[in-house]
């Protein structure tokens, strides 16, 4: 008997019957219609970050801030995204316009950080966060990125930019730690990013 | 829709196109046919059934010969 | 002469032809195939090293944290693409030459321009790791090298697809075996992959959250479609070669590559449930991931019937052990990938530890034990000498296979849990990191385990290259170049058509 037009009739059949066996199901439990409408939010699309920001978002690639933080909400119903206050919606594809790289991130061993900008406004947080974070967050295993810092010796006037310390943390006396442009780039990236815009309403 | 997801689901169809075509070069050529004969082309007179064709170093040469099974 | 003894001769005569067309055939694919592997070993060492940092880094961060090519998020990155492109693709090619030349009982093609790929390769993983830790990563996962690296794989691998296809095309066993469909499958589709991704991420990126769908259609199918068809492919010709019998089911074995090659592009956008990206797409990826049980299940009867009855083999074969640990390992990641991308599963393991414990079982519990009994049963036939140590091999296995699988067991526990925290908001965030520092600090020393098998397999390499142990024996060996009038009697098959 030839055999080749009976697999040939079996892998067809295969084929066909994971198509209409199962795109059915899971597009009913992702919510096909509500993305189908394409959310949009209520304003046209921000420029894309430029300047600082923009130069913090290569610092962040550059560093591999990616591969413990995410940068994605789930929606209110998948996970605890939004409850854990990450962020008030989930996001679509419009909060990403004009991103090189994207960077969603796949690993949650930090919070999540799209948002941000929004929890976490002050600079000098940011700043001793990087430089180590175990002084803001006991606990934390984010590695210190004191490479991206400046320790000297104070000459006359103490710097503006000069990180201050909490007492147990403090350099020696007569030290200074101050940001280089890298930190500066970042902290300015991380305190721009803020994916919070209301969603308009689906159409009817 | 972006170039991005053009580009995916093209390649979803040309993959698939590729594997039908493939598949019908297969059974045209004789590739779906005399199944015994196809899983034992990998056998030689001097490598044949039966045969182990590998050991431990410095261990006895292969001569045992695995369990007699029938099947089809 | 009686006709008794006439028959033997000939049947002896036609087994030194045999055997002088199989060396032939090795001596052909010797170079080209030891300068992979030789690559493939340096670079495991390498990838060992990064790996070792980078999870020690993750529970005691302030491990040799100072300069910045040190800090945890180039080391990781530059750990995935050292084990990823240049020990587990290098083995693979040198793998995937060998066996096309072998089942296609000819000769390996164009071996010089082969040596000048494995030059190629091996340079761009040099600048390209150096360009991750020196801070020009691209943050793509997968993907990280910077632009002037990927132009050293794409010219290597057109070497490898050309050399492995005319090799292929000059075949003089007319059937196809089925580790050859799922070579040649590997070495026509992962250009296609990795030059597409390379320009749509990397040269002419293209906007926004796509790049994310094609990076991860990318990433998923680095193992599903070059690792996946390469170890199971060699499984296929080893298992049945090491044991002196068929495949269980050779129809079997068809279907099963069959069904791989058409649902198995698919899958890569499961990476990406719960986020941004349209849900045709996500609901295509799941679809795919599901019926990948069906090749999946297919091959895990044929690799397990197969070796039915003969587990005390084990104990004998080097080679045996890997493998049958590797296919052993596929089945099981398969089947656990399938049910990741079901949605109330990812909903927990999304974003942990979990998923690391995944790749690793897909990668190295899978691919790279196999491609440790690969090598084991290839180098000696291209070198001619015997692995120098028993003991060690038996080490190598021993410490891999128990690392691999403490390795996994605990950052599937740790990252499970992780999960389930996280799904609640009430559980602080530093309480769940907290809590995954016990199975991190384990994953590190699991991992010590692993490296010192490295070692050794490292060492026993170095001394097979170096003539160090006993020659190989036994009636089927030939270091001569047989002429060429030997070969052509038994070359050509009748019947072959194309």
């Amino acid at each position: 008997m030839n055999q080749g037009p009976t697999i040939f009739l079996g892998v067809f059949l295969t084929f066909a019957s994971a198509w209409l066996g199962l795109v059915v199901a899971p597009y009913v439990q992702l919510e096909a219609q509500r993305s189908q409408n394409a959310a949009k939010v209520d304003a046209p699309p921000e420029t894309p970050m430029e300047g600082l920001p923009a130069q913090g978002r290569q610092v962040y690639r550059a560093n591999g801030c990616v591969y413990c933080h995410s940068q994605q909400i789930r929606p209110e119903n998948f996970g605890s995204d939004i409850a854990r206050g990450w962020g008030p919606r989930r996001t679509v594809a419009q909060d990403y316009v004009g991103e090189r790289p994207v960077m969603l991130g796949t690993m949650r061993t930090g919070p999540d950080l799209a948002n941000i900008g929004t929890r976490q406004t002050s600079a000098a947080w940011h700043h001793l966060h990087l430089y180590n974070s175990r002084i803001t967050s006991p606990g934390s295993i984010m590695p210190r990125f004191t490479f991206l810092y400046e320790q000297h010796q104070v000459v006359g006037q103490r710097s503006s930019a000069a990180l201050t310390f909490p007492p147990e943390w403090d350099v020696k006396p007569g030290y200074e730690v101050v940001p280089t442009n890298e930190a500066k780039a970042l902290v300015a990236y991380l305190l721009a990013m803020d994916r919070s815009r209301p969603l308009e309403e689906p159409g009817p | 829709m972006t170039l991005a997801y053009i580009v995916i689901f093209a390649s979803f169809v040309l993959f698939a196109v590729s594997v039908v075509f493939a598949l019908g070069w297969a059974m045209s050529h004789g590739q779906m046919q005399n199944f015994q004969r196809g899983a034992t082309a990998i056998f030689d007179p001097d490598e044949p059934l039966g045969t182990r064709t590998d050991s431990f170093p410095g261990s006895a040469a292969n001569v045992v010969s695995p369990p007699e099974r029938s099947h089809e | 002469m009686s006709e008794q003894t006439i028959s033997i001769a000939q049947t002896e005569s036609q087994r030194q032809a045999f055997a002088r067309q199989r060396a032939a055939i090795d001596a052909s694919a010797r170079w080209p195939v030891l300068g992979f592997f030789t690559g493939s070993v340096v670079w495991l060492l390498i990838g060992t090293v990064l790996a070792l940092l980078a999870s020690i880094k993750l529970h005691s961060p302030e491990f040799l944290d100072g300069p910045s090519w040190l800090t945890f998020g180039r080391i990781r990155p530059a750990h995935l693409n050292t084990v990823a492109y240049g020990w587990a693709s290098q083995a693979g090619i040198g793998v995937t030459l060998w066996s096309m030349a072998r089942l296609s009982r000819t000769e390996l093609r164009y071996p010089r321009l082969l040596m000048f790929a494995v030059l190629l390769w091996n340079i761009g993983m040099l600048v390209g790791t150096i360009g991750i830790l020196a801070g020009e990563g691209t943050s793509i996962e997968w993907l990280e090298f910077p632009a002037f690296a990927p132009p050293f794989f794409a010219l290597a691998f057109a070497i490898v697809t050309v050399s492995t296809m005319v090799t292929f095309s000059n075949r003089r066993e007319p059937h196809v075996y089925v580790t050859q469909w799922y070579l040649i499958g590997a070495v026509f589709w992962f250009p296609w992959l990795y030059t597409a991704a390379n320009l749509l991420v990397i040269y002419a990126p293209v906007s926004g959250v796509s790049q994310a769908s094609i990076n991860w259609w990318y990433a998923h199918n680095v193992l599903g479609l070059w690792m996946t068809p390469i170890g199971v492919g060699s499984t296929y010709y080893l298992l049945p070669k090491v044991l002196g019998r068929p495949i269980y089911s050779y129809q079997l074995s068809l279907l099963g590559f069959w069904s791989l090659a058409l649902f198995y592009n698919w899958a890569g956008v499961h990476h990406l449930i719960g986020g941004p990206i349209p849900a045709w797409l996500i609901t295509l990826s799941i679809v795919g991931s599901v019926m990948m049980l069906i090749p999946v299940i297919t091959v895990a009867i044929n690799h397990h019937m197969t070796v039915l009855g003969s587990f005390r083999q084990l104990r004998y074969s080097p080679t045996l052990r890997f493998i049958v640990f590797g296919a052993m390992s596929y089945s099981a990641v398969s089947i656990q990938g399938s049910l990741q991308s079901l949605r109330t599963i990812n909903e927990v393991t999304h974003f942990t530890h979990y998923t690391v414990a995944h790749a690793h079982m897909g990668a190295y519990a899978f691919f790279t034990m196999i491609m440790f009994g690969s090598i084991y049963y290839i180098v000696p036939r291209l070198t001619g000498w015997e692995w120098a140590s028993g003991g060690l091999i038996s080490f190598h296995f021993w410490s891999t296979s128990v690392g691999v699988l403490v390795y996994f067991i605990a950052l599937t526990f740790g990252g499970w849990y992780q999960g389930l925290d996280l799904n609640r908001a009430d559980v602080p965030f530093m309480t769940i990191v907290r809590n995954t520092l016990p199975y991190l600090q384990i994953r590190s020393w699991a991992g010590m385990l692993m490296a010192a098998g490295h070692l050794a397999f490292a060492a026993l390499f170095a001394m097979n290259l170096l003539h160090f142990g006993k020659q190989r024996s036994g009636p089927t060996l030939f270091f001569d170049r047989p002429d060429a009038a030997t070969l052509t009697v038994i070359g050509d098959a009748p019947g072959r058509t194309v």
